[in-house]
């Protein structure tokens, strides 16, 4: 018998190709109705068999298209209606919208083979997209996603395209951002000041691809901000641009041509090749162990065993990689420390000095994005996020949203994102970058007005960090008097565990959880520094318990910059000369009388790391922010548990890092391996965090902070935890300070009281 | 003066009694240190005749040490009125004087602090009118504290207001920053750096009526960046006027040892105290002059102009780093915390 029902799907199911897919699945199992999206997600009108009707649903859910996500759906019969066919309806634009924001999706496997395929009518199309792929959020001006609500609406569409658009059966049915060479977007080369250099439209990517041969540098404009390329086995080139950036040592990420050369060069196991080759498409940060190839490492990655590389995810880069024989240096269009660019006139102005070439085209860039990266542990396998941005901002699903508020959070300072909670949904926005910047603060503040209008939603409450001195937190007074609302100030480290424990969805846990809270530097409650946290979660309530003993935090924010000067501060008397040796004398005498006045304390464990990495030799100062806890892990090729030894006597309320570091110097002097010093200072952090637990009796530990983006150190941790006992590391965020917007709303949502 | 022929070696709170031990001590230092007929009165107070509107500004001085490289508290206590007095567009003419003693200093100490006001009352070309001594139990001051008021007559060519402040008008700085703050704070905190930093306490008033002379109205605003450092006073001007402020670092005046020592101890010098500086926002059109001028000028041998007033980033000081990009440069507010992870 024939029946009627109302289907609804919520999550990210819009831009996604959704409405195309209903369709097309209707007519294969004979059901007339309707599709539209409306204020809540995607709502569908079926008529037909009721077997076949719910043979229809159990196949959308379980197959939706690749790129979406279902958060919700139901299925309700109603009074039989008749249709004439299965129809996809516009949206319908009515109050408040709860939907989630589409992130942006790299080019898909077709559209791939077709900008590729000289037969195709898109061979050669750098913007190619369709359904299932390419710009969402980077071209995001208003809510929700439809063609007129972007940056591509300035480009109308051919007859061929809207043909596909509205063609049931074509894969551009409603593909909101379709465009071909006829109606869509022309690229343009142009040289350092700025004059047209003429290429023929069909040779441009191989014009391109030989003046990266021959050693210049381009700044690709992307569909999510500018690139500057340059030939990675080319040490001269890389040095040069190096200087031009001002960046004297951070690693530069890689971009191969195809996976078969990245895995002609590396090894890659099916983990990291499904990340690389993802809709999501990050940066991964890979073992050079056994490399074949034939990059300038020292140049790419100064001192590191490692390297960030990645695939193309743009028809741009695809066209490009297929004229490239090599890989290539692709980082962030920026100087160092501003936020990438992704304007042609500020481009040609700011990164005039930088860059060679241009290569520019008309289509704005709304939300620019830099390239996300990922790491997966060596032995366990762990994806740790390091950074959150392009294909994953702005939608977050796992967190359970209880408020009838508007919230918006506005979270740190050196690694800061906005999360904004203004329906039922949670949208926490790319990595924004160091607020000490200008550029990058006026970026952030743009992105909290941009969440502000598209949402068309004010919001009544601002979150920020106790910090007074962080940026974020200034704005947020400023913001909350502007618009006249409520604000809320919260603690870094509760902020952090607050976001571990709403990533998984912990706060209803009965059981008690502990917090391990390990960063380099945090605002806390006694106006001391905190960083080597632990928190006790039960009742809905958190409460700190012992942390690492105090010690002092010396001269500003130059303490994070020198490792040495923490050192200095956690040496004993009896390795005064070692210590005294990595200081000018004046230096020395200077910081000997600092230190009898010094009222600032810290129980930082980033600063311990960086204390280590001084003592050991491996960094005495910082060239970038992380440089020396990055080059310790680094030492560790690998390592057995049962030859490590701990540094901590008996791990009782209070840990030592004074003693820590005084075991380590006695270690060194007995002639230790520096790379078993390591693993046992990593062994005795993750047997310290066990002690913790096991003394308490906690059968959970929620673990965030910079300090667990040490994959050694999550595996130790993954190898060294009982089965009775459960550890929750951070799942879609990172653990560093981009998870603290996230952690703010959760805190305020959960834990305030 | 003679500390011998005094008769004591110390403050002791019978020097505060009001008594005749006060009277001995205020005859025998103070009012023969300065001795004018103001004060020669010995009444309550004074009365002096003021031609034109005037300006009134008061200070305390509690620094510590009370004598470091370059002055001590009693000069300090002078020109710092002197100073915040001519700020106001006003040529200073009389100054209050009173001290707050914490039993126990010694006599010499004392003698040394009220001479130095004497000299850098008459440099500046102020009178002392009326004063007051009080003494302290120990343990209840720190040595001895300072406050003066200062009043001064409102120059004929002066209007010193924010509000003329207008998109385009340059800021300049008189002299060198940092160096006051980083020589009180070096020696306080026994910090021995390879070359000494000296304070460079000093008047301004004259160069100021010389620029009143000459400028007039094109002045816009004087201030002196004391506590708090250039940063926090160009941070107040710019939520004054609503305003944005563009500075660039490298026109910022900083001597190359005291930069040095801010490098050491992770200090920014935006934040460190000043004395004798102060910072001019002129018209556009006299900023050249200005600077001319001010270089023509003892106390202003080292002025440059360091930025502008703009229509971008209202309410924020931002400012053109070295190294290429832009920083925030926020308000002090408490103690520089460190941010970087
Ligand atoms: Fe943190
Ligand atoms: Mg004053
Ligand atoms: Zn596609
Ligand atoms: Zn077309």
């Amino acid at each position: 018998m024939r029946k009627t029902y109302k289907i609804l799907i919520s999550g990210q199911v819009q831009g996604v190709g959704f409405r195309p897919f209903v369709h097309s699945l209707a007519q294969e199992f004979l059901l007339t109705g309707t599709v539209s999206n409306n204020e809540e997600g995607v709502i569908i009108f079926v008529s037909g068999l009721e077997e076949s009707v719910f043979k229809f649903y159990k196949k959308l859910i379980q197959f939706p298209p690749p790129v979406s996500r279902i958060k919700d759906h139901e299925i309700s019969l109603i009074e039989d209606m008749v249709y004439d066919g299965f129809k996809i309806n516009p949206s319908k634009k009515g109050g408040q919208l709860n939907l989630s924001l589409t992130p942006d999706f790299a080019i898909c496997d077709i559209c791939t083979i077709e900008i590729s395929d000289p037969e195709n009518r898109r061979y050669g199309y750098p913007f190619t997209t369709c359904v299932n792929c390419g710009p969402r959020w980077a071209i995001t001006n208003t809510f929700p996603f439809e063609r007129n609500h972007t940056s591509i609406d300035e480009f109308e569409m051919c007859e061929a395209c809207l043909n596909e658009y509205t063609d049931p059966e074509d894969r551009r049915f409603h593909s909101q951002t379709n465009t071909c060479a006829t109606c869509g977007i022309d690229l343009f080369l142009y040289d350092q000041s700025g004059e047209k250099v003429v290429v023929p439209k069909a040779t441009l990517f191989k014009k391109i691809a030989s003046l990266l041969l021959e050693g210049y540098i381009i700044a690709i404009k992307n569909t999510s901000g500018y690139l500057l390329c340059c030939n990675a086995e080319n040490e001269e080139v890389v040095q040069q641009l190096r200087d031009k950036k001002n960046r004297p040592n951070k690693p530069f990420a890689i971009l191969y041509p195809s996976l078969g050369h990245l895995k002609d060069e590396l090894q890659v196991n099916a983990l990291q090749e499904k990340s690389l080759t993802s809709a999501e498409r990050p940066i991964n940060i890979i073992s050079l162990k056994g490399y074949k190839g034939k990059i300038a490492l020292q140049k790419v990655a100064p001192g590191l065993n490692q390297l960030g590389v990645m695939l193309p995810y743009s028809g741009i880069l695809q066209l490009l990689a297929n004229e490239l024989a090599i890989p290539i240096v692709a980082t962030s269009g920026n100087i160092h420390g501003s936020p990438i660019i992704s304007e042609n006139g500020e481009a040609l102005e700011k990164l005039k000095e930088v860059a060679d070439y241009f290569l520019q085209h008309r289509l704005k860039i709304s939300h620019p994005q830099d390239d996300s990266v990922v790491k997966f542990s060596t032995r366990q396998n762990k994806e740790v996020l390091f950074r959150r941005s392009r294909g994953y901002a702005p939608n977050y699903f796992n967190a359970t949203l209880n408020s009838g508020e508007k919230i918006m959070a506005l979270g740190a300072h050196l690694k800061s994102s906005i999360a904004y909670n203004p329906n039922e949904f949670l949208y926490i926005s790319q990595y924004l970058g160091n607020l000490d910047n200008f550029d990058v603060y006026h970026r952030f503040t743009t992105t909290a007005i941009k969440f502000i209008d598209l949402f068309e939603q004010k919001p009544e409450l601002i979150l920020y960090d106790k910090h007074p001195l962080y940026q974020s937190t200034q704005y947020g007074m400023e913001l909350a008097k502007q618009l006249g609302v409520k604000s809320y100030q919260i603690q870094h480290h509760k902020a952090h565990f607050a976001s571990v424990l709403g990533e998984h969805e912990l706060f209803d846990c009965a059981n008690p959880v502990l917090g391990v809270v390990w960063d380099g530097t945090g605002y806390g409650d006694d106006g001391h520094i905190w960083g080597g946290e632990f928190f006790d979660f039960r009742s809905k309530k958190i409460e700190r318990i012992p942390h690492f003993e105090y010690f002092d935090w010396l001269a500003g924010d130059k303490m994070a910059k020198e490792p040495r000067l923490s050192l200095l501060s956690l040496a004993g008397p009896q390795m005064q000369s070692t210590v005294s040796e990595k200081f000018s004398k004046e230096e020395w005498t200077i910081y000997q009388a600092l230190q009898k006045h010094n009222k600032l304390k810290t129980s930082s464990v980033g600063r311990l790391f960086d204390a280590v990495a001084s003592l050991l030799n491996i960094c005495d100062i910082n060239t970038y922010e992380g440089e020396a806890a990055i080059l310790l892990e680094n030492l560790v090729i690998n390592y057995s548990l049962k030859d490590c030894k701990s540094y901590l006597n008996d791990i009782e309320d209070v840990i030592s890092p004074k003693e820590i570091i005084h075991k380590i110097s006695l270690d060194k002097e007995s002639g230790e391996s520096i790379e078993q010093i390591i693993i046992n200072f990593l062994y005795t952090l993750a047997l310290s965090i066990m002690a913790m637990a096991k003394s308490r009796n906690y059968r959970h530990i929620a673990l965030s902070g910079g300090v667990f983006q040490n994959t050694t150190l999550v595996d130790m941790l993954i190898e060294l935890v009982p089965k009775e006992i459960k550890l929750y590391f951070h799942k879609e965020l990172s653990p560093n300070d981009e998870n603290i917007s996230f952690g703010q709303i959760m805190y305020y949502l959960h834990l305030k009281n | 003066m003679d500390a011998t022929k005094l008769g004591f070696d110390t403050i002791n709170l019978g020097h505060g009694s009001g008594g005749t031990m006060t009277r001995d001590l205020l005859d025998k230092i103070i009012f023969k240190t300065f001795n004018n007929p103001y004060l020669n009165q010995k009444h309550d107070g004074s009365i002096v005749k003021f031609d034109r509107p005037f300006a009134i500004s008061t200070d305390s001085f509690v620094v510590s040490p009370i004598f470091f490289k370059g002055g001590n508290i009693g000069e300090l206590a002078v020109n710092g009125t002197v100073n915040d007095v001519a700020m106001c567009g006003a040529i200073p003419k009389y100054l209050s004087l009173a001290f707050i003693v914490e039993e126990g200093l010694e006599i010499n100490d004392f003698i040394r602090i009220v001479n130095s006001v004497k000299r850098a009352a008459d440099t500046s070309g102020v009178i002392i009118i009326t004063g007051d001594t009080k003494v302290v139990e120990r343990g209840k001051g720190d040595k001895i504290f300072i406050n003066t008021t200062g009043f001064g007559e409102v120059h004929p060519n002066a209007n010193i207001s924010a509000n003329n402040i207008k998109v385009g008008d340059k800021i300049i700085v008189s002299g060198f920053i940092a160096q006051h703050g980083m020589a009180i704070m070096s020696q306080r905190e026994g910090l021995e750096f390879e070359s000494t930093i000296v304070s460079d306490t000093t008047n301004v008033n004259f160069l100021v009526s010389d620029l009143l002379d000459k400028f007039g109205s094109k002045i816009h605003l004087f201030r002196d960046p004391t506590r708090g450092g250039l940063a926090s006073v160009l941070s107040e001007i710019a939520t004054d006027i609503e305003k944005g402020v563009a500075i660039v670092e490298n026109h910022i005046p900083l001597e190359k040892q005291v930069a040095a020592a801010c490098e050491i101890l992770g200090l920014d010098p935006m934040y460190v105290a000043n004395e004798g500086v102060f910072i001019a926002i002129v018209a556009a059109e006299v900023a050249d002059a200005v600077v001319e001028t001010m270089r023509n000028h003892e106390k202003g041998e080292n002025a440059v102009c360091i930025g502008e007033v703009t229509e971008e980033h209202p309410l924020k000081v931002v400012m053109k780093s070295l190294i290429g990009g832009k920083r925030i440069v926020s308000p002090l507010i408490g103690e520089q915390l460190p941010r970087i992870c």
